[in-house]
């Protein structure tokens, strides 16, 4: 039993609060967390703070903004009931990955513009780009005619590709039945024809609030002379939950670690890795035998981590984001580094959102002659039609940690396995609040 | 001027287009290019298609119902994106400023998220901010930079004056906390003055309402600062045409009009909703066809204007600039 000591969760991820509840042992703190009518956070904690040491677990997933604003909130409700100290644990952060590419170029997260008019629905490949899903719009570039169809084109694409390396035949999933995502019929709704990734480059692969006026962002081009760019939250984030009060912060596997040095509170990150090399070890027969790949070269010091300690070979996937003629060989973007040929291959990363990147590179390692395709992710967003995208790839297991939601993925793809990281919160929060040190949290052998 | 710097540089987010179109027109310049758009996972990006190195930004951000989060992120984002490309100077433009009702600790351990806002606006590296009938002018000292909190008074003076010039007319307000700024305007009109008192058990949900004054025959015009879910509205509209009078309008300067307000509206005895253009309406005007609108964007572009120039801004307290 930990004394004196409040935990409280945020909307975003209730379950996962309650399994660190339970692993301290500690009741659930009460408090009220709805919306005015107007949509504005309404907030009361129902517990007394008074002198206490407070941690609200929030993850970023989901809508962001509101789950973040709410945080603030609830941060600044302890602070001014006379809350002692005030930790936010925020298993993904949000706004921790701060693309600096403007949205027109390929590889730059963002959606596609939906389409107004309604026409003829596009096949959904591999090179489809994803669509920017946003609450109850139709955006995505999904799959016009159903996953059976998907899964034959798909098998005879893969035939073809692979038909030098003859590897074992990839498994495909089998049809989903109808999609329960939101949007209804017009998610699947598709129009214009420039779904392929070439086209994507072209301006207006965007979504915005602001769907009386598409005209106006798909001409969106800056003064003349001027570079424009993309503002980065990412210190704005920090200061924010500074200013509301937080004393201290606990996270997991930050995309950037010099993130921490945007913060004058400390920050302790913790890491996934113990948890996916765990899963290595216990889970992929012969894993010495395996390849560890980073999917691109961000992620490489994360996988070569794994790889080292492991005593695992390592491959890495170069993106190249310079627009290069569109052939068939699409892949001549992506080059791997390393061999892979008749081995089963490891991607690493520390988070999927779309999906386009791993899913992209799994099919170029199964190319390059590879027999089994993991996928180990720490965060798993899987916004937009990520699902759709790996249940199609040549992804063969995806594995993340519940750091946000799964329940919803698990449902639509039967290749996803969740990784349980609440004990290692539990232990980090009982840690810090007994001011011991977790550094024993960040050793993994 | 040419390309000099310090200019005005008038940048908006996706809450209320119109509104940033109109102050721009007026102020006789074009709307920054910047666009704000979402990220697969939800997350706001901010693109700025221009330079602000050494200008006087003023960031124009209403927040629409049910979208407040995401436009006070846009907004913050914003603010810091010019902060980061050396603005000289950044002032938030926020008519209708969120979280204003949530000012106090009115139960233990409840949050003063007004003031929260305050100090996000302040740590995104806002300069200043301009505003409109702050729900609680103690709002302005919860910041550490000035903030202007514009009136839509003398434009609402204005309205009556065109629209009720000759009728007898007695101006109500729905509760106690808008007395001041019912009796303000009776004062101006030289005319009389009502109250309701009501009874509140919880936020959102009306409770009893006594009125206090003579409302008999005449045109009852009701003024608040903002109307939400309009329940009080109606209910005290209720009471007033009980009480005899003739006609009921309201006048309140935030047309929220959240939840299912236009229906209440629809079926209320109120043969008009005057509201501000400060919240962006969308298709409420053509759902509902007793709700009229003054547009406030000149008292708002003079104010930017002014602010801009280093003149007085207390002249717009009094009078609205002509339309």
């Amino acid at each position: 039993m930990v004394r004196n000591i409040v935990i409280l969760g945020g909307n975003s991820h209730p379950k996962l609060v309650e399994s660190i509840c339970n692993s301290l042992g500690l009741p659930i703190g009460d408090r009220t967390l709805s919306s005015f009518s107007v949509g504005e956070t309404r907030c009361e904690i129902k517990d007394s703070v008074r002198g206490k040491d407070v941690y609200i677990i929030q993850s970023g997933g989901g809508k962001v903004n509101d789950h973040f604003m709410d945080l603030c909130i609830m941060i600044s409700a302890c602070k001014t009931g006379s809350a002692k100290r005030v930790t936010a644990v925020l298993p993904l952060f949000p706004y921790s990955r701060q693309p600096d590419l403007p949205y027109n170029k390929t590889g730059a997260p963002l959606s596609k513009q939906p389409s107004t008019v309604p026409g003829s629905p596009m096949p959904y490949t591999f090179e489809s780009v994803p669509a920017t899903p946003a609450p109850g719009i139709p955006m995505s570039a999904g799959l016009a005619n159903g996953m059976d169809g998907l899964s034959k084109r798909l098998n005879r694409a893969q035939v073809s590709a692979n038909n030098i390396h003859s590897p074992a035949a990839v498994a495909m999933p089998s049809a989903n039945g109808p999609h329960e995502m939101n949007g209804g019929d017009t998610y699947f709704k598709r129009t214009d024809s420039s779904l392929t990734l070439g086209s994507s480059r072209t301006p207006g692969a965007f979504t915005t609030h602001d769907y009386d006026k598409m005209a106006h962002f798909t001409s969106f081009q800056g003064k003349p002379g001027y570079k424009q760019w993309v503002a980065q939250a990412g210190t704005l984030v920090a200061d924010l939950l500074t200013c509301s009060g937080a004393d201290h912060i606990i996270t997991l596997d930050l995309h950037d670690p010099q993130y921490q040095g945007f913060f004058d509170i400390p920050v302790d990150n913790l890491y996934g890795r113990p948890l996916l090399k765990r899963y290595i070890q216990q889970n992929i027969p012969n894993f010495k035998d395996a390849v560890v790949v980073s999917p691109d070269a961000g992620g490489a010091k994360r996988a070569t981590a794994i790889a080292d300690s492991l005593n695992m070979e390592f491959a890495l996937i170069h993106k190249e984001r310079r627009p290069t003629k569109i052939t068939d060989r699409q892949n001549a973007t992506m080059m791997l580094v390393g061999n892979v040929a008749n081995r089963v291959c490891v991607l690493v990363d520390d988070l999927a959102d779309t999906s386009n990147t791993i899913t992209r590179a799994a099919k170029l390692l199964k190319k390059e002659g590879a027999t089994m395709v993991y996928a180990l992710l720490t965060h798993g967003v899987l916004s937009g039609d990520a699902i759709s995208r790996i249940n199609a790839s040549a992804i063969d297991k995806i594995v993340v940690t519940n750091s946000v939601p799964q329940e919803e993925h698990k449902k639509m793809c039967p290749k996803l396995e969740v990784l349980d990281v609440s004990p290692a919160f539990a232990e980090a929060i009982r840690r810090v609040h007994h001011g011991e040190s977790i550094s024993v949290l960040f050793q993994f052998d | 001027m040419g390309d000099m710097a310090n200019e005005i540089k008038l940048l908006t987010g996706n809450s209320h287009p119109s509104l940033a179109k109109s102050v721009a027109d007026r102020l006789g310049i074009e709307i920054a290019k910047t666009m704000s758009l979402n990220y697969s996972n939800q997350e706001t990006s901010v693109t700025v298609g221009e330079s602000v190195r050494d200008e006087d930004v003023f960031i124009l951000q209403s927040t629409a119902p049910n979208n407040i989060n995401d436009g006070l992120m846009e907004l913050l984002i914003m603010i810091h994106a010019c902060r980061t490309a050396s603005a000289r100077r950044i002032t938030a433009v926020i008519p209708n400023f969120p979280y204003a009702r949530q000012d106090k600790k009115d139960k233990s351990r409840a949050p003063i998220s007004a003031k929260l806002i305050a100090n996000m606006l302040q740590t995104a590296g806002c300069n200043h901010v301009i505003t409109m009938d702050l729900h609680a002018s103690q709002i302005q000292g919860f910041f550490n930079v000035p903030v202007d909190n514009l009136y839509a008074e003398p434009s609402v003076l204005r309205w009556i004056r065109e629209n009720y010039p000759d009728q007898d007319i007695v101006i109500v307000s729905p509760d106690a906390g808008g007395a001041k700024r019912a009796t303000s305007i009776a004062d101006r009109l030289d005319r009389g003055f009502a109250l309701i008192h009501k009874e509140r058990p919880r936020p959102n949900v009306v409770g009893r309402m006594v009125l206090v004054g003579d409302v008999k025959d005449k045109v009852a015009i009701l003024v608040d600062d903002m109307a939400d879910t309009c329940g009080t509205l109606a209910k005290a509209a209720q009471t007033v045409k009980e009480n005899g009078a003739a006609e009921v309008v309201a006048i309140v300067t935030h047309g929220i009009l959240s939840g299912d307000a236009v229906n209440i509206i629809n079926n209320s005895c109120l043969s008009k909703v005057v509201v501000t253009n400060t919240v962006p309406l969308g298709d409420k005007q053509e759902r509902c066809k007793k709700l009229n609108v003054i547009d406030v964007s000149p008292t708002i572009a003079e104010a930017i204007r002014r602010t801009h120039n280093g003149e007085s801004v207390s002249f717009l307290f009094h009078h609205a600039p002509a339309v």
